[in-house]
């Protein structure tokens, strides 16, 4: 990378370690989400321009919050199902429309 | 003089502090201890790897495997490496040299 600035390199290798951190609790395992963002970066590693750069790590920025969003969804499902019994309400309320459809009375 | 207390009249035993200094680090621990995060890293090919080696001129270490690998040193030894001190660490030789100046090791 000649043309773009030494701080944007440095912004790209900080969003690739930030994504390393975040991959270790990945559901599909460290490595499958490790050869996955790695085969990204390599794809993307051509691009010289300083404004597309900017997109990329913005991509990349956005994908952290996902990842943390899927982690705390995860969370909380986890602790609901522990600690809380599955009532008639929260069966109808997550089971989709095509399930209700089913005669699921009970007595 | 007769003993004046339990500890002074048994003799041997030892006084044991749980929370006391660490390990007494040599410059040779640290070099097996490196090595050894570097062989267990899976794009390191084992039989290249020497104190001197460079990470991207002999073992073909891209930027992004750089980043991995310092992220399992700071793993190993506990401490977080800032950006910008990892990109100077080039061989292990450098490795071991910069936990030697954070550590304290002086042989």
């Amino acid at each position: 990378m000649t043309s773009p600035p030494p701080q944007l390199r440095s912004q790209v290798i900080a969003l690739y370690k930030n994504l390393l951190y975040m991959g270790r609790d990945y559901p599909k395992g460290y490595a499958y989400f490790r050869d996955r963002l790695k085969s990204v970066f390599l794809k993307n590693s051509g691009v010289k321009d300083p404004d597309q750069i900017k997109v990329l790590i913005g991509r990349g920025e956005f994908v952290i919050k996902e990842l943390e969003a899927l982690y705390m969804l995860r969370k909380y499902r986890a602790l609901k199902h522990r600690y809380y019994e599955k009532d008639e309400a929260t069966t109808s309320a997550t089971t989709s429309s095509s399930d209700k459809k089913a005669p699921t009375k009970t007595q | 003089a007769a003993p004046t207390n339990i500890l002074s009249a048994l003799g041997t035993i030892a006084p044991h502090r749980c929370y006391g200094h660490g390990v007494e680090m040599t410059r040779h621990m640290l070099n097996e201890r490196v090595l050894l995060v570097l062989r267990l890293f899976d794009k390191i090919n084992p039989d290249k790897l020497t104190l001197e080696s460079q990470f991207a001129k002999d073992l073909g270490l891209d930027s992004l495997d750089h980043v991995e690998l310092i992220m399992a040193v700071e793993d190993e030894f506990g401490f977080e490496i800032p950006d910008q001190d990892a990109e100077r660490l080039r061989s292990p030789e450098d490795i071991v040299q910069y936990l030697c100046d954070k550590l304290d090791v002086f042989d």
